[in-house]
């Protein structure tokens, strides 16, 4: 059974909320959406299109400290960061929250990584339905759906009258507030996203590993990463300590496969050592290695990397690229 | 409700160990022998790795120069050429230093049992099979003829030297040196490794053929081995990259969908011949 708020009690619903939780929320910040910390729920925008970064930051932050040094008497003393408080993401797409399903993938296998593991157990996710599909998104060719509650504990879908509430998980029951009153209406028919069809790329790309279409992609390529940082999906980390007058930490930090550090060795190899090849990273491991390894390409369709990129470098048109090249090369 | 993470939860929290002895072993080469504080072994196999930290610098990969048969304490073998490593040279006996792991699947000791080993070591590639050369001299029964085959740039480069003369002097096993380089006092071999291959005589289909070293000694020790008829499961090479995690997180160490961290650093050529960007 689902349930309706009215705006009015879902506001009083955060406020309540925030007494228990940390709340992060969609906030307008010098032109940009941001997820950020709210203290009082009026300050939440519950009409932005989509956040300019996926809430992916509040499980495996930017930078974030693994463990701090102590030293007393010549002894040596680890302390492991901790996970305060417990926290609500809220208004996430649904996306966007399966991203964080796809990211649980690698970093939640054994032997998982803890901090990231506390941080999820202790987030509730309350997504919110897109009412329209904006230019870049293709969340239906990538396993999602505008109104997709599978990776979210609660689903607000917002109608005329206010929100229809879904609920999905024990942990999202427990924070109903008694408001909520009833709702037998049917879900309002979500909007429809452009479609990317993907059913070929796997097979095209196994053989197009050598292909120059990758240096000539490159050629155009900055490198600046900013794919990899509005990706729901991007997952690789760089570690290195940081000393301050006698205070040393161990800091984990995003991290992209398009710098050309990435895969450098001590000795001046680099096994990636050409723009191409760094490009064709990014691509081979969202549409082939992912799925190899987990099933499951490692892209959900946001289009946020389509909106970045500084020179236009479409993941939509190299599927369809790769697909053709492939049926070319084939016929 | 605040969750402590205890350190065993933590895939990132190092153990601390002892240097407990320094030994320079050529002009930019030293083998370090640690301690675990916690008084346990580290438990590897000959192949693996660890991760070495120094708290306020940083933490690298770093194979296991010792056999899992020297018990009490383990020997690391480095170069000083990065961060970690340069700091790691200016340390004195006595000093803490981090360890994670051991990480990685280790040669396939159970695959070599009762077979004949050649082992090709280019240069720093003898670190992690000095591990193996030493596992099986311990274990001799266990194994068939071993071969070594060592070659390195010039005769200031050699390594381990006075292991290599006992090598030499072991029951069943051969053991070939060379120098790129000569200089007046070098009496031995000069030419590349894969001059080696022209002096020792093996039977290929029961020999596994080990081969450690720069990426570009691989191509022509390969095709060596190949010649010489050793099918292409039993050539194994260890592949260097650059790791953060250990554990098949952070990426940096992936060739197609593949952690080396993980499912290597050891591999058959068959399955390399398979990876793009391996070799």
């Amino acid at each position: 059974m689902n349930l309706l708020a009215s705006k009015d009690n879902l506001i009083r619903w955060l406020d309540l909320l925030l007494h228990e939780h940390v709340v992060i929320a969609p906030v307008r910040v010098q032109g940009l959406t941001l997820f950020q910390p709210i203290s009082k729920a009026e300050e939440v925008d519950l009409d932005f299109d989509n956040t300019t970064l996926p809430p992916k930051g509040w499980f495996l932050p930017p930078t974030e400290t693994l463990f701090s040094v102590q030293r007393n008497d010549g002894q040596t003393k680890l302390v492991p960061a901790m996970v305060e408080r417990d926290a609500l993401i809220f208004g996430v797409r649904p996306c966007d929250a399966r991203g964080i399903a796809l990211m649980d993938k690698p970093l939640l296998q054994e032997p998982s990584d803890a901090l990231y593991r506390e941080r999820h157990a202790r987030t509730v996710l309350v997504g919110l339905s897109c009412r329209q599909a904006r230019p870049e998104c293709f969340c239906t060719s990538m396993g999602s759906a505008p109104n997709d509650a599978s990776y979210v504990d609660i689903l607000l879908t917002e109608i005329e009258v206010g929100y229809i509430v879904q609920v999905t998980s024990k942990k999202g029951k427990m924070l109903l507030p008694e408001s909520f009153t009833e709702y037998e209406g049917v879900l309002p028919t979500p909007p429809e996203p452009r479609a990317v069809p993907i059913k070929d790329v796997m097979p095209a790309m196994k053989g197009l590993f050598d292909d120059t279409y990758w240096e000539r992609l490159a050629d155009r390529c900055l490198h600046c990463s900013i794919c990899a940082y509005v990706c729901p999906t991007c997952y690789c980390f760089d570690v290195r300590d940081y000393s301050d007058r006698g205070n040393i930490e161990r800091v984990r930090s995003w991290e992209s496969c398009q710098s050309s550090g990435f895969t450098r060795i001590a000795g001046g190899y680099n096994p990636r050592a050409t723009k191409g090849s760094r490009l064709k990273q990014r691509f081979y491991h969202k549409l082939l290695y992912f799925p190899e390894q987990f099933q499951d390409i490692a892209c959900v369709g946001c289009g946020r990397c389509i909106k970045a990129c500084p020179v236009n470098i479409d993941i939509r048109e190299i599927i369809d690229d790769l697909q053709q090249l492939e049926a070319k090369s084939g016929a | 409700m605040v969750m402590q993470l205890t350190p065993k939860a933590s895939l990132h929290l190092p153990r601390l160990a002892e240097l407990v002895r320094v030994e320079s072993l050529a002009q930019r080469e030293k083998v370090f022998e640690l301690k675990l504080k916690d008084g346990e072994e580290l438990g590897h196999k000959p192949g693996q790795f660890v991760e070495v930290s120094l708290f306020g610098i940083g933490e690298a990969p770093i194979s296991i120069s010792s056999s899992p048969t020297k018990k009490g304490s383990f020997e690391l073998a480095i170069r000083a050429t990065g961060n970690v490593t340069n700091a790691l040279h200016r340390l004195d006996k006595g000093a803490t230093v981090g360890i994670r792991g051991p990480f990685g699947n280790g040669f396939p000791l159970d695959e070599f049992r009762g077979k004949d080993v050649l082992v090709v070591a280019g240069g720093l590639g003898l670190f992690p099979l000095r591990s193996l050369i030493n596992y099986i001299r311990d274990n001799r029964a266990d194994f068939g003829r071993l071969t070594v085959l060592f070659g390195c740039r010039a005769p200031a480069e050699r390594l381990f030297c006075d292991e290599l003369c006992k090598w030499q002097d072991c029951k069943d096993t051969e053991f070939l040196e060379t120098v790129d380089v000569g200089d007046d006092s070098w009496t031995g071999s000069v030419g590349v490794i894969t001059t080696l291959f022209l002096k020792i005589d093996i039977e290929p289909s029961n020999t596994y053929a080990v081969a450690v070293g720069p990426p570009i000694m691989y191509r022509f020790v390969i095709a060596e081995c190949v010649k010489k008829g050793i099918p292409e499961d039993q050539i194994i090479l260890s592949l260097e990259r650059r790791m953060k995690c250990g554990v098949g997180k952070c990426g940096h160490c992936q060739i197609n969908n593949v952690y080396v961290c993980q499912e290597g650093p050891v591999f058959t050529y068959a399955e390399l011949k398979q990876l793009k960007e391996a070799v």
